[in-house]
């Protein structure tokens, strides 16, 4: 435990939030709030900050699983082809006429498609009774590939201008976010966080290999199927939220054990705050760069999260390979 | 765990394993560990003694014949009462993951709500890893690195010990040590230990070894009687002479290459 960076930890998760809250193109302060301002703090930058809490949580904390169930440093929810398949359902709800739910309708099809490419994916990964690693990422890996593919061909045949947005949307956009989302996506994310919790010692365990886990009094398989499905619902509540969000689930997992190390009791809950906090401040540069125009969140994660990524992979004591 | 017991502690009897579709790998296999005896695990390279292992350890089914630990089928017992009686420690050490030294050893104490006698710190001073507690063991040498899992397992305070080939990578020194550590917990806990190894000099030491030839028993008791040229040309196919010597026996070769 390293008490003095657990304590800048958090002080940097508090400020990113309050600042998220409070600054902008428009600041608010908050010792004097106007009508105006608690109107701004309520309905615009409270759900915001919400969410990207709820989605940078639920992305952070499942990466720190993948990377520990798949035993690889590259897995990220995404790499198994769970974003581009919530991507194609969506697509192909809007193409169909989905309606029926007004503005819930992309975001449901979302969670249905990542749901259900979750399965997908544990169905191809599954052998012999058991989930294996290699055959989850093998396979995530190859419907990633022809998702995408479908996705493109959609989107290049089509004219329809609500596809484009959604396929928009889909690549990390919360500025749609709103109070009536969260409390659904927030059950998903609070059972699946509740599930690993439960796990972390056995994700600790599986970390050093599945023989160690089964000595240690674990059992192997159970385990990784719990903590791929806890995976699978916070990644898909999170895409439901708000579209896909790249590097988060990549990149959080191992800043977090730079920082504060690699026991997964710590790391998958620091892995979700940092996570969250981390959203809420691409979300905040994406709204205050060039107002009134919005950047989405996704490529501003990964255009300050990719070179920090690159810096840390220099450091011996984060990557061993 | 303290009166000591003549009878069997971990047994298997008549069991066969074969992968769906594949042949057997164990075929008929019956043996048995008593408390106290540190059995060495010989064979050629594919005769089945991981397998052997990894089955005993519970984590292969056989796929006819049973496993018993302390008179109970093996299969019968939770997870974690059976991690607290047995304990394997598997021939692949890969970690990619920076975990600490202690962190590492400390694993070894999942099974317990309530931890037992030994302390991490006991531990590693015990393997000689204990200066470097809070070293990242993905930065350590391999020899380095299996003496932190050793510490682990030691910590973990099973009974029984399934290591396969816990002296890989290890110098002289620490294969000695190691084999000195065992046996006096050997007295001080009545440890029971099979370990597979491939130094046959090392296993004409020990005070009982196991000969595998594809998936059978070759010969069981002590070395002298189980390692002779003309068994180590059975299971290994090669011509080796077995010469006594002043403490246990030795094998030599006329000329090597």
């Amino acid at each position: 435990m390293r008490p003095v960076r657990m304590i800048i930890f958090i002080g940097v998760v508090v400020g990113i939030v309050l600042l998220a809250l409070f600054a902008g193109p428009r600041m608010v302060n908050p010792f004097s709030l106007t009508t105006m301002d608690r109107e701004i703090l309520y309905s615009i930058r409270m759900p915001r900050v919400v969410v990207a809490m709820l989605m940078g949580m639920a992305l952070g904390a499942s990466g720190a699983i993948l990377q520990g169930v798949l035993r690889n440093p590259l897995a990220d929810p995404y790499i198994l082809g769970i974003s581009s398949g919530a991507s194609l359902c969506a697509a192909l709800g809007l193409l169909s006429g989905f309606y029926y739910f007004g503005s819930m309708s992309v975001p449901l099809t979302a969670f249905i498609g990542a749901a259900l490419v979750s399965m997908l994916v544990g169905a191809f990964g599954w052998k012999r009774g058991g989930l294996w690693p290699e055959r989850l990422l093998l396979a995530g890996i190859g419907l990633n590939f022809l998702f995408s593919a479908v996705l493109m061909l959609l989107m290049s045949v089509s004219s329809d201008e609500g596809l484009r947005r959604a396929v928009l949307w889909m690549f990390g956009d919360l500025s749609m976010a709103d109070w009536s989302l969260i409390p659904t996506a927030a059950i998903f994310i609070v059972i699946g966080m509740g599930l690993v919790l439960s796990r972390s010692r056995a994700l600790n365990a599986m970390i050093l290999g599945d023989e160690f886990a089964h000595s240690l009094g674990f059992a192997v398989q159970r385990e990784r199927l719990i903590l791929f499905g806890a995976m699978a619902l916070m990644t898909s509540a999170s895409v439901s939220l708000g579209g896909t969000i790249g590097f988060i689930g990549l990149l959080m997992p191992h800043i977090v054990r730079f920082l504060l190390g690699a026991d997964s009791r710590l790391l998958v809950p620091a892995s979700a705050v940092a996570g969250g906090a981390f959203l809420c401040f691409a979300d905040l540069v994406g709204r205050s760069l060039m107002p009134p125009m919005e950047l989405p969140s996704g490529t501003v994660t990964a255009v300050f999260g990719a070179p920090y990524f690159l810096y840390l992979l220099r450091r011996k004591d984060v990557l061993s390979i | 765990m303290s009166s000591v017991s003549d009878g069997p502690i971990l047994e298997m009897a008549n069991v066969s394993f074969n992968y769906p579709g594949g042949g057997p790998i164990v075929a008929g296999l019956s043996c048995s560990v008593r408390e106290r005896e540190i059995i060495g695990l010989l064979g050629a390279n594919g005769s089945g003694k991981s397998t052997i292992l990894k089955i005993a350890a519970g984590m292969l089914r056989p796929s006819q014949g049973e496993v018993i630990l302390w008179n109970k089928a093996l299969k019968s017992y939770r997870n974690r009462d059976r991690a607290k009686l047995l304990c394997y420690f598997p021939q692949q050490l890969d970690v990619n993951v920076p975990f600490t030294v202690r962190e590492i050893v400390g694993m070894g104490l999942y099974p317990y709500e309530i931890p037992p006698v030994m302390t991490v710190d006991d531990a590693m001073d015990m393997v000689g890893v204990g200066d470097k507690a809070d070293a990242f063991v993905t930065n350590l040498s391999g020899g380095e690195r299996r003496r932190v899992f050793l510490a682990m397992t030691l910590i973990q305070g099973a009974g029984i010990l399934l290591l396969d080939e816990p002296l890989a990578n290890l110098d002289i020194k620490y294969q000695i040590e190691f084999l000195k550590l065992l046996r006096s917990l050997k007295e001080a806990r009545g440890l029971s230990v099979v370990m597979a190894l491939h130094d046959i000099n090392l296993a004409l030491q020990f005070e009982k070894v196991m000969l595998i030839k594809s998936g059978e028993v070759h010969g069981i008791g002590a070395p002298e009687v189980v390692l002779t040229s003309a068994t180590i040309r059975d299971a290994f196919d090669v011509e080796v002479e077995v010469r006594k010597a002043e403490y246990g026996a030795y094998i030599t070769h006329e000329k090597w290459f």
